[in-house]
């Protein structure tokens, strides 16, 4: 028997336009803008003035509270302003730090250093982590140093490495499992070490046979590949779970509170270089593609770097309809060239308009598709038609709240319903009467 | 044939009415006359605001315990008058409230983001971006608003805006929660008389790059206003205090973005010219220069000039001067 996991879709496969290109550096841009809410939790606060003068790695932002990362600047330059811009994910105005590049690109002195990750310690391996501002690369961008420090009644067994990258388009994970395996192997050990496992798995997609490849070569013993069927939402965490152990995550749960934990590749190959050479989160691999760029690459991108003068480096666009940032079943569309690459930036697409759909969306026929295809088991035909109504009370007990916004449901509804736009707006109504009302 | 099935089909008719009729008479449940009295006056949308299951609930909740206070937010001052003659004892009513929104942006006015192809409902859209409004405070115009209302009194007008109906409304503050932008606000049903149509915190640079009518907070109004009511604080759209102002209509006329709105009509002055001794004073105290005559002689109103803000009643020494029925 196949191992997967029950639902999802098999979507049309465009990784091909980057998965075989190589990484490249983007050069030194003018402007960055770093958002001071990068992470999932509490937004940290800046510890720099304008006119201050930073270096590269240096600290300009402390995590303010415990679900909460730091913030460095990606290169050496001059603090211009700390003020409100457009945050990708809000598309609204929050306060960010913007600096300008002296072009001289110098670190912050002592770094990088060289060291042996192994020899630091439990516990401020785990500050570490915190203070280098690393969180969740695959898009989530939840501060990892949280998920390293489960409770004591909650006994970590299983370490997953998720390199199953199942959005359609992007390929970051995928260049960097070919081009860095050390680095990723190195950092799942770090975090073995951490949790004091002795064992963990690595799945990758098998729409990736070349990194399956460099993996297996590389891959020591205790580290199991798991080479995973090519479907969508495979490297979502309860359903990449489900498949490689069989546990369910409990409803309202955690993949902690089954014993689990899973960690994307890029996550632990950030942990590695900060663990070994002390380098905080200033840079990330991003995809740039799409039908609608001109040259589709995989870059190596400060945080910070404005869209703009990313496309402008790929060549820049053609016929474009939507500039996602992330891949099309999850990613966010932009409204402006202005935003700047953040820790959650895994891609950037281009879609044409020949992609993009613009019919409007007719009635609910009950056909089903979505219910079969649902990775959760959710009834999202019923979830939708309670979201026209703004239903949210009768919607929790369709458990709404399990939904995982993974977009299967709108991507097969043969009547264009917008089902996970639906879901989100019940997810509002919730929250936002449980912060009025209490409960 | 005819005949038969008709005679028989009312003779069944009949039968039925009698034992209804008896079954009606014996069984019939005594209530108070006074509870349907009591229910036709309250405003019959059980929404619940109250706190009880609904209008009927309440009526009845209101006969019953002598000590149940009129806590229905939606029910009109004169039919509370009304409610506390049937039950003989003095109820207060919460006050009238009603609904006003603060956005004068229409889809003309204001910058778009992007293109909006989602369901019509003001909240999911605030999902994607934040709305597709340039200004992240003015209204989306998809009706959410009129969606919630329980009493049809709010409809989205041509201009995509929400336009309250006066007569309807009954201050509920359902559309209040509603609404993503939080541009409405509940007002005492007779107390405003001037309302800024603009809540914006932009800076007004950007206010000004984005809307072609958001308050861009030159202070104009706040200058003018003879009686200290409106305040216009550093990014931050202009407020009016509603218990000082008079509605005298200066900030209308000097915004320079059309923001201010007068919500009554003002009735102008006019001086009683048998009272009037010529002393002057209506003249140096009126903003707009309307009085006009001579020293010793009465004065005369320039009724084209008068904006009826009723500075001159208050400081006539004659009381000579009264508002024109």
């Amino acid at each position: 028997m196949k191992k997967t996991f029950k639902g999802g879709v098999h979507l049309l496969e465009e990784n091909f336009l980057v998965s075989s290109k190589t990484i490249v550096d983007m050069p030194l841009c003018p402007i960055y803008v770093l958002p001071v809410h990068q992470h999932v939790g509490t937004p940290c606060k800046p510890i720099v003035r304008q006119g201050d003068v930073v270096k590269k790695g240096q600290q300009i932002a402390e995590p303010a509270g415990y679900v909460s990362v730091a913030i460095h600047a990606p290169t050496s330059g001059k603090i211009k302003e700390i003020g409100p811009k457009i945050h990708p994910l809000t598309g609204r105005k929050s306060l960010s730090v913007v600096i300008e590049s002296d072009g001289k690109d110098e670190w912050v002195d002592g770094l990088p250093l060289n060291r042996d990750p192994f020899s630091i310690g439990r516990e401020k391996l785990v500050t570490m982590i915190q203070s280098s501002g690393i969180v969740g690369l695959g898009g989530a961008t939840f501060p990892t140093h949280v998920k390293l420090s489960p409770s004591k009644e909650k006994k970590i067994d299983t370490l997953i490495i998720n390199g199953v990258e199942c959005d359609s388009h992007v390929a970051d994970d995928h260049r960097l499992m070919v081009e860095h395996p050390e680095a990723v192997i190195s950092g799942a050990k770090v975090i073995m070490s951490i949790l004091g496992l002795n064992r963990s798995i690595i799945a990758i997609g098998k729409n990736k046979p070349d990194a399956i490849a460099i993996i297996r070569e590389k891959v020591p013993p205790e580290i199991q590949l798991e080479p995973l069927e090519v479907k969508y939402p495979q490297g979502a965490e309860r359903q990449l779970i489900k498949t490689l152990t069989g546990r369910d995550t409990p409803s309202g749960g955690l993949p902690m509170d089954i014993g689990c934990l899973v960690h994307n590749a890029g996550t632990c190959a950030a942990i590695w270089n900060a663990a070994a050479y002390g380098i905080p989160l200033i840079e990330r691999i991003t995809s740039v593609t799409g039908h609608g760029i001109v040259e589709p690459k995989n870059i190596r991108v400060k945080i910070g770097t404005l869209l703009k003068d990313v496309i402008e480096f790929c060549g820049g666009i053609k016929n474009p309809a939507k500039i996602l940032f992330g891949g099309p079943m999850m990613g966010i569309a932009q409204y402006s060239l202005d935003v700047p690459v953040i820790k959650g930036t895994s891609g950037i697409v281009v879609l044409t308009q020949d992609e993009v759909s613009k019919s409007s969306y007719t009635a609910c026929i009950a056909c089903g598709r979505c219910v079969d295809f649902c990775p959760m088991q959710l009834n999202p035909s019923m979830l939708s038609r309670l979201g026209e109504k703004s239903m949210w009370e009768k919607a929790l007990n369709f458990n709404l709240l399990d939904c995982i916004e993974c977009g299967v449901c709108s991507y097969i509804c043969p009547s264009n319903r917008p089902i996970k736009h639906f879901i989100r707006h019940l997810k509002t109504l919730e929250r936002e009467a449980k912060s009025l009302y209490g409960k | 044939m005819t005949l038969l099935a008709a005679a028989l089909l009312g003779g069944i008719g009949l039968v039925c009415a009698l034992v209804l009729g008896v079954a009606a008479m014996t069984f019939a449940v005594e209530m108070d006359p006074r509870e349907k009295l009591v229910l036709d006056l309250l405003p019959g949308a059980n929404c619940g605001a109250c706190g009880y299951a609904g209008c009927a609930a309440f009526a009845h909740a209101l006969l019953e315990n002598p000590e149940t206070e009129m806590v229905c937010p939606a029910i009109h001052e004169n039919d509370v008058k009304k409610i506390s003659e049937i039950l003989e004892r003095k109820l207060a009513s919460l006050g009238g409230m009603i609904a006003s929104v603060c956005c004068k942006g229409t889809v003309k006015d204001v910058a778009d983001n992007y293109i909006y192809e989602g369901p019509l409902e003001c909240r999911a859209a605030q999902l994607i971006a934040g709305g597709s409004k340039a200004c992240a405070y003015g209204c989306l115009g998809l009706g959410t608003c009129e969606q919630v209302c329980p009493f049809d009194a709010i409809h989205i007008g041509e201009d995509h805006l929400p336009y309250v109906d006066k007569e309807k409304c009954t201050g509920c503050g359902k559309c209040v929660i509603a609404c993503p932008r939080h541009i409405i606000r509940l007002a005492p049903f007779d107390l405003p008389k001037c309302e800024v149509r603009c809540i914006s915190k932009d800076s007004p640079k950007e206010v000004k790059k984005i809307c072609s009518t958001g308050c861009i907070g030159c202070m104009a109004c706040e200058q003018v206003c003879p009686f200290n009511a409106v305040t216009v604080m550093k990014n931050s759209a202009a407020r009016i205090t509603h218990t000082k102002c008079t509605g005298c209509g200066l900030c209308v006329k000097v915004c320079p973005v059309d923001v201010i709105e007068s919500v009554i009509e003002l009735k102008k002055a006019s001086i009683l010219k048998d009272k009037c001794n010529g002393c002057s004073i209506c003249s140096q105290v009126c903003p707009v220069d309307a009085p006009k005559g001579e020293l010793k002689n009465p004065y005369t109103i320039d009724e084209a000039k008068c904006m009826g803000c009723g500075i001159c009643i208050d400081k006539c020494p004659k009381k000579a001067i009264e508002k024109r029925l």
